[in-house]
């Protein structure tokens, strides 16, 4: 990773820092200050998606190539996928607490897609960890990536959609039919321009943070072969 | 340094960005020490 691209991180999440705290904002109705939240917690799912989307790619390689290389970088995406997907879950149970006075909402279909979306994942973490054999390992791995991504889009971007919910942008979101502030984009310019440079910011600290967890990855399994050797 | 208490007290917001600030300083630099330690082990012997 070039030094610029981590300086270039620094500088852009520095400034999400602080113009999220400091630019003026547009008062959403229910949220107000707090509609700053937005900043970082939506952010954190949209990582997750990448990440899984990511985790899907490589493994559609794997099982084209059979490149361990692939099924490696599958793996530590998926993992720090995992890692923001709880991030944006814990950042929303936070902020539900405050407006909506619970943790928890069951019947909330945002917050019940990520959960369900944070349990096929860790599942596939206890899924590789109890496979021994190298080979059958990747292979389930993968095949269980591939089909664990089907349901990003639907737990992500549909199921919130459709269904009633508290989430701007739900089916019964009265305040803007058909779709709330996020949905809509209906944020001023500058949130806006906050909001989209947070997002860009956080999936460049992503690919960061995965690239160090793949050379981790790969320098272990190094490590483990000169042993068994 | 009494000036600067009396505007954080007065404008909490600063406060609580500058707590985030610190924080993801805090992350950055770990974050590069880690990069660097890796760069290093993956050097040839």
């Amino acid at each position: 990773m070039k030094t610029y691209y981590k300086i270039l991180v620094f500088v852009i999440l520095s400034g999400v820092c602080i113009a999220g705290f400091m630019v003026p904002i547009d008062f959403i109705p229910g949220l107000g200050e707090r509609a700053r939240n937005l900043f970082f917690h939506v952010p954190m799912s949209w990582v997750a998606a990448v990440a899984f989307l990511m985790s899907m790619v490589f493994s559609i390689r794997y099982l084209m190539t059979k490149n361990m290389d692939f099924d490696i970088k599958a793996h530590c995406a998926a993992e720090i996928g995992l890692l923001f997907c709880v991030l944006g879950y814990v950042t929303g149970t936070i902020w539900a607490r405050v407006d909506w006075g619970t943790f928890l909402k069951i019947d909330e279909p945002r917050m019940m897609s990520i959960l369900l979306l944070m349990l096929i994942y860790a599942a596939y973490l206890i899924l590789r960890s109890s496979i021994d054999e190298e080979e059958k390992k990747a292979r389930l791995s993968a095949v269980y990536l591939i089909i664990a991504f089907l349901t990003v889009p639907f737990f992500i971007f549909i199921m919130p959609r459709v269904f009633p919910g508290l989430h701007p942008g739900s089916a019964d979101d009265a305040q803007s039919p058909g779709g709330g502030p996020v949905v809509k984009n209906e944020m001023n310019s500058t949130m806006r321009i906050v909001f989209y440079t947070a997002s860009i910011g956080f999936v460049m600290l992503f690919v960061w943070i995965y690239n160090i967890r793949v050379r981790i990855e790969k320098l272990t399994i190094k490590k483990l072969r000169r042993i068994a050797i | 340094m009494d000036s600067i208490v009396k505007f954080l007290l007065d404008n909490s917001r600063v406060l609580v960005m500058l707590v985030v600030l610190i924080i993801w300083i805090g992350i950055f630099g770990y974050l590069w020490k880690l990069d660097k330690k890796v760069q290093k082990l993956e050097e040839p012997d």
